[in-house]
């Protein structure tokens, strides 16, 4: 169904020297950096499986998307969906397959997601038969007939969203890539919108690839999960399996009372859990551990030996303290 | 055909948004005749105190003058998203959307919004043409307004044509609008007999960006006060070739978007 081979895609960036002179200099000479974004990746999915795409922000995972949808041309490898070369013959492979893209919408702002839906059955040609039956179905499952009439503007978030999957899967797609399609929304619209994906894949054995930083997304639809991470995959296999190991991980976040330079690991932790870097914040230490090697007693004890801290708290284990903990075993 | 349906539906869909913002819709289309009739106005008061402009008479510069408003009309009325290419689709990662579509993405493009300044524009071009005509001191009939309607699709399609080119180079630099407006702007000259300028400006507005061929030299097809006859009937001819070098532009920068992405 979806074949990848030794994919990469390289994006050149242009690289700008500062001050007006750098910017003329640029419009004459320029050097160009190159990124790459996916570096030699190869995985097969077969029809009908839900994989979950995972990585930390900035792996790699929409520009594959992208590259699987036909929007990107790779810059190295093969993709093969349904039989199709997507980047080269991109609107046959557009009729076959579906797409959710979080914040982003495929409805028309100012009219009723109806209107919407109507003009994509001339759009795909769906015939009307089918489109009359999809539209029914779907809207049941995602509970929507109260929107349909209503402009998409005066919409919440979450309803907007469950819209927008009914545009995705209206033309009976092989497959349907979702980039972080749960990005932003409240627990009930999450849960709805899972469901949704998994009756279509049950039913219509509909392939799907899904994006996400949410584990419960993961944990409730995909039996497998590839990671990625700067590019290159870490794990393709078996969710159980990492589960097992990893997701029965403990997080816990301190706050500390004064920022620091350097955050360091108190000496008789050391080995015994990973700490995760957190972004922008100076004052909060993060640390994942197994409760089997630890206990959470024992680290909270350690800390506040260590440092003075404002607030504690036990997080759900997070897609980077995945990625970290892979990358440590593999080392 | 499958085409012409599907822009319908987009057609329609649009409409109704539009419908969604009457007011808007109006204004639009008043503004337009407001700032139209203003600058006919202007041409007036210029002939009132000269009788011709280096041989050209009030009427005749008004033909010249309709004949552009009609030909913008076309391009204004069912082209003019080309002018957010890069901010609303572009900057926006609104063009992948389009890219995940099984049909055209010019096409998409286009469809996507209709200008009701357009029909503003058009009434305009048809009144004044409706002035110029019965004044120009040649016989009118049914021939005549076949080769002029000809010349004025002509006249769009190269409007069509240049504003493409210059949207295409969002591809690479996110947002052309800049380029896109300075160039329009030129267009503003054709509005009189290219005569009256210097050959720096002919030259360009002939050999460059061939905005002359969307209203001087079709006109001179009609009146021909400089021997511009001939070349009036090369219009079609030079709107063709236009829209193929813009195309392929296009699909040119199509090809980069993907290579590089936004
Ligand atoms: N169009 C682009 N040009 C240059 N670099 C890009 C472009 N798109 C993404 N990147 C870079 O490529 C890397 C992977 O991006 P992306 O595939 O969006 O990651 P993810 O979806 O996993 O967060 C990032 O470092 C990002 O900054
Ligand atoms: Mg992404």
């Amino acid at each position: 169904m979806i074949e990848v081979r030794g994919l990469s895609k390289h994006y050149r960036i242009a690289k700008r020297k500062q001050g007006l002179l750098g910017a003329i200099q640029g419009l004459f000479i320029r050097k160009y950096t190159s990124k790459k974004a996916v570096d030699d990746i190869s995985f097969t999915i077969a029809s009908g499986e839900v994989v979950g795409y995972i990585g930390s922000n900035g792996a790699g995972k929409s520009t594959t998307i992208k590259m699987l949808s036909g929007i990107l041309t790779p810059t190295s490898g093969d993709v093969l969906v349904n039989g199709i070369v997507p980047y080269r013959e991109r609107q046959k492979n557009a009729k076959k397959i579906g797409a959710v893209f979080g914040q982003r919408t495929q409805l028309m702002w100012d009219l009723a997601p109806r209107e919407s839906y109507d003009l994509l059955k001339h759009i795909y040609q769906i015939p009307e038969a089918i489109y009359q039956k999809n539209l029914h179905e779907m809207t049941e499952k995602l509970q929507l007939h109260s929107l349909l009439d209503i402009p998409v503007r005066q919409l919440s978030l979450g309803q907007k969203m469950r819209c927008e999957f009914v545009a995705a899967f209206l033309h009976d797609p092989a497959v349907v890539y979702l980039d972080e399609p749960t990005i932003g929304l409240d627990v009930a619209a999450k849960s709805r919108i899972r469901s949704f994906i998994k009756q279509m894949n049950e039913e219509k054995g509909t392939t799907i690839i899904l994006t996400t930083h949410d584990m419960q997304d993961i944990e409730e639809l995909c039996r497998r999960i590839i990671i990625i991470d700067n590019g290159q995959i870490l794990y393709d296999g078996d969710l159980h399996a990492v589960k097992n190991s990893f997701l029965h991980e403990h997080v816990i976040s301190f706050e500390l009372d004064e920022e620091k330079e350097e955050i360091l690991i108190p000496g008789e932790l050391e080995g015994l859990v990973t700490y995760i870097p957190e972004e922008g914040n100076s004052n909060k230490l993060t640390l994942s551990f197994h409760p089997e090697t630890i206990s959470a007693a024992q680290v909270i004890a350690a800390v506040l030996h260590h440092y003075r801290v404002r607030d504690v708290s036990i997080a759900e284990p997070k897609i980077e303290s995945i990625v970290q903990e892979i990358y440590e075993r593999g080392a | 055909m499958r085409y012409f349906q599907l822009y319908v539906c987009f057609f329609s869909a649009r409409l109704k948004a539009m419908m969604e913002y009457r007011v808007d819709f109006l204004i639009g289309a008043l503004s337009i005749l407001f700032i139209q009739t203003t600058s006919i106005l202007f041409v007036k008061i210029v002939f009132d105190h000269i009788h011709t402009l280096q041989g050209w008479t009030f009427h005749e510069v008004l033909f010249i003058y309709g004949i552009a408003a009609t030909g913008r009309a076309i391009h204004q009325f069912f082209f003019e998203n080309l002018w957010v290419l890069g901010s609303a689709y572009i900057r926006t990662g609104n063009f992948d959307r389009i890219l995940l579509r099984p049909i055209p993405p010019l096409f998409h493009l286009i469809a996507d919004r209709i200008q009701p300044d357009g029909i503003g524009q058009l009434i305009i071009g048809v009144i004044v043409l409706g002035i110029a005509i019965p004044e120009l001191s040649m016989p009118w009939g049914g021939l005549e307004t076949l080769i002029l309607a000809l010349l004025i699709l002509s006249s769009g399609l190269i409007f069509i044509a240049v504003n493409l080119f210059f949207a295409t180079f969002s591809f690479w630099m996110v947002d052309s609008f800049p380029i896109m407006s300075t160039t329009y702007q030129l267009s503003s000259f054709t509005n009189y007999p290219l005569t009256i300028y210097n050959k720096g400006l002919r030259f360009v507005l002939t050999w460059i960006i061939p905005y002359g061929f969307t209203s001087f030299y079709p006109a001179a097809v009609f009146v021909d006060q400089g021997g511009y006859h001939t070349v009036g009937y090369l219009t079609p001819a030079v709107a063709i070739l236009c829209c193929m070098i813009a195309y392929f532009f296009w699909k040119r920068g199509l090809r980069s978007f993907a290579s590089t992405g936004h």
